[in-house]
């Protein structure tokens, strides 16, 4: 046998590939399982058909799907850390990132992502929701962008253009009020994730929330911010009665049936608002400037590793998220925008008139705050405050005070 | 050797060999040996979580704040305790909602247990029917009376308004004057059949001879009611109350979905709060706390109301 140099290059240019291969087969087999927190039915059959596609990829890996209420998302996660029983894979939203970490729940993904041929697509702050202290502990599976739905109808038969300032916002509010119809001008969520337009509005209004890891809510500007937001049920009467306990059900509900002219959320419900309405009933828009900040959250859904055993298995399904075909069929079944943004270019989304504000949303969008404490602020702290504002049993002075204290002692 | 000879031989050969156990079986120890299981599983299960919950009460133990460490703090959770006004608050939303909903199930249950043991024809399905409520878990209860409930949708805000009792829907969990009473009412409505049920085997347990012997003293319904029914269903009273108070005061389930323990912390109670501080804020250690003072005001409670149980009995 003659060894040449060609054939001693092609040798040397296998050799780190043959040593790869007993990796890459190992990746292709295991049995593995993937905790969310996925709720509707559209959502489901978004999640079937990734499933289905990754078993068509990887027909040696079996995987299995568990569903866990978002409520108890994070009980379910800490039992299973307590009790080492935790799944292969689970998502991760930005905001539980750190909590998650801290308690030693996700395994870090820096060198494998180092070494993925994808991870360029994403743009350096697709990463930073799953950073923490450089590391990486998620891959970006898809994203949800704030918006605001509004009764089209309603709005062309007052002359109206939907909001693009808070002062604009709250007169459209105001004006679309009639209480003898039921009819209120906004869905405010007062109930159960209604924490998060809280902290919206401070930073709206321009005050911080935490700045290297210390409490900087700025108190007046914050006051501020509380009382234009209560006032909208307190003063103005331009929400239902309801809005102390309204969580997200609520708030689409009161919408779908026409108790609501304005809603916000983000582009996750828009299958749910096309299939309950008319076209021509509602359409979609930025949410309004505030007068200090223009805020929405684009919220990255995140795939993490919880258990180091069948690391290769479940690396490969976290990142099939990322794959084109993955990305459309869960946008095809969900409407949920792809995190990357080569796919987010589809056709299918830029040229549907819905998305526009969706589109325009990415421009200025920022990433929700995420600090070790945050989801126990905003559930102990941040809504029950905010709902003894709104059923007229504290001052938003009083509440903020109380916020400030409870910021301090999560951060302590 | 013959057939029968064969079996005697079998069993012979058996008895040899279950010979030592015979012998054990025979003993004062046998008894314990048979309650080893049950003791190593109650050991495992409740005794050893719930010493280990009483530690994590004198420990700093915060899942998300590995930093702080471990480390023994004394006392230090319960006299944070004493310093919290949610915890007190939430002491006094637990009393309320403890003593409202078993004095209503109560009620409703003897009231139940009373009519159906009537020997009239279909009070045997009836009997199923009323016990449907006690059947649904509480998730299910819970999202039912949400949706019959709800400001918008719910089928009760439609009946109150046609019968004129309401001028117009009401926002039943938003208004914290109502939010308590409209989750108490739920509790009540799902709790009531455990009551009607032990009430109306109590009943079926008085002799008819005691009922008898009132009549030709000239009792009336009432005086047999007090003077005969409710003695004699003293300790079913009793061992149901206990159950349920402890039931009550630990699955904040019911809570958790139609109030989230809101508005405002209206509706907050100890075992919600203990469980927002555990899973929210990843805090074992001052939920561990909190659990523990729940687990020693409801020992005070079932001991002295056993005290007075008997006290009354005598």
């Amino acid at each position: 046998m003659i060894v040449d140099r060609r054939s001693l290059m092609k040798a040397a240019a296998a050799a780190p590939l043959a040593a790869l291969l007993p990796r890459i087969a190992a990746a292709q087999q295991g049995n593995i399982n993937y905790w969310h927190h996925f709720t509707s039915e559209t959502e489901f059959r978004g999640l079937e058909r990734v499933m289905a596609l990754f078993r068509t990829r990887y027909p040696n890996i079996r995987l299995t799907q568990e569903n866990i209420p978002n409520p108890e998302y994070m009980s379910k996660v800490t039992t299973a850390v307590v009790s080492n029983s935790r799944p292969n894979a689970a998502m991760v939203v930005a905001e539980r990132v750190n909590d998650m970490v801290a308690m030693g729940g996700l395994t870090d993904l820096t060198q494998r992502i180092a070494g993925w041929d994808r991870a360029a697509s994403f743009p350096a702050d697709r990463w930073r929701g799953a950073t923490v202290r450089d590391k990486v502990y998620g891959v970006p599976a898809f994203t949800f962008v704030d918006w605001m739905y509004y009764r089209k109808d309603w709005f062309d038969e007052a002359g109206l253009a939907p909001p693009r300032t808070f002062e604009e916002f709250q007169a459209a509010a105001i004006r679309m009020t009639d209480p003898a119809r039921n009819r209120f001008g906004f869905g405010l969520r007062g109930g159960a994730g209604g924490a998060a337009f809280v902290v919206d509005m401070f930073e709206s209004f321009g005050s911080p929330i935490v700045v290297e890891g210390r409490m900087a809510i700025d108190k007046p500007k914050a006051v501020q911010a509380l009382t234009f937001w209560s006032e909208l049920m307190t003063r103005h009467r331009a929400v239902p009665p309801s809005a102390p306990n309204d969580g997200y059900r609520q708030i689409m509900e009161a919408f779908k049936i026409g108790q609501t002219a304005m809603v916000w959320h983000h582009t996750g419900s828009l299958t749910e608002i096309a299939a309950a309405m008319r076209a021509g009933q509602y359409a979609t828009a930025p949410r309004p400037a505030g007068p200090a900040a223009h805020i929405a959250r684009l919220t990255y859904l995140f795939n993490g590793i919880m258990n180091p055993a069948n690391a290769d298995a479940a690396w490969a399904w976290i990142t099939f998220w990322a794959d084109p075909d993955a990305a459309i069929a869960f946008l095809d079944a969900t409407g949920y925008f792809p995190a990357s943004p080569q796919t987010a270019a589809d056709p299918r989304i830029t040229g549907n008139p819905l998305y526009v504000a969706a589109v325009e949303t990415t421009r200025f969008g920022r990433l929700p705050p995420a600090f070790v404490g945050a989801a126990g602020w905003f559930d102990n702290v941040v809504l029950p405050e905010f709902q003894k504002v709104l059923v007229g049993n504290a001052t938003p002075t009083a509440a903020v005070d109380a916020m400030v204290r409870g910021l301090e002692a999560a951060l302590r | 050797m013959t057939r029968i000879d064969d079996v005697v031989a079998d069993r012979r050969g058996w008895r040899a060999m279950l010979g030592p156990l015979e012998r054990v079986s025979e003993g004062r120890a046998w008894g314990y040996y048979l309650l080893l299981p049950s003791l190593f599983l109650v050991l495992a299960v409740v005794l050893y979580p719930t010493l280990w919950g009483m530690v994590l009460s004198f420990r700093e133990m915060r899942l998300n704040r590995i930093d702080l460490g471990t480390g023994f703090v004394g006392l230090r959770h319960y006299a944070d305790l004493i310093d919290d006004p949610i915890f007190w608050l939430s002491l006094k939303n637990t009393v309320i909602w403890v003593v409202g909903a078993v004095v209503g199930e109560l009620a409703l249950g003897l009231a139940a247990a009373l009519v159906l043991n009537r020997e009239l024809p279909g009070f045997k399905f009836l009997g199923v029917l009323v016990l449907l409520p006690w059947f649904l878990p509480n998730v299910v209860a819970g999202h039912m009376w949400a949706l019959m409930l709800d400001p918008r949708l719910g089928v009760i805000n439609d009946m109150l308004v046609n019968v004129g009792i309401l001028d117009s829907y009401r926002a039943w969990f938003a208004d914290p004057n109502a939010a308590l009473f409209a989750v108490l009412m739920v509790e009540i409505w799902h709790g009531f059949p455990f009551f009607a049920l032990l009430m109306l085997a109590g009943l079926k347990a008085i002799p008819a001879d005691l009922y008898e012997a009132a009549s030709i003293d000239g009792a009336r319904a009432i005086q047999k009611f007090w003077f005969v029914t409710l003695p004699q269903l003293k300790m079913i009273i009793a061992a149901t109350v206990i159950l349920r108070v402890i039931g009550l005061v630990n699955s904040p389930d019911i809570l958790l979905i139609l109030t989230g323990g809101g508005p405002g912390r209206a509706t907050q109670v100890l075992s919600l709060y203990a469980f927002i501080k555990a899973n929210k804020e990843f805090n074992f250690g001052y939920a561990s706390a909190i659990s523990v003072v729940m687990f020693v005001l409801l020992m005070a409670f079932a001991y002295g109301y056993v005290k007075l149980s008997n006290a009354m009995k005598e």
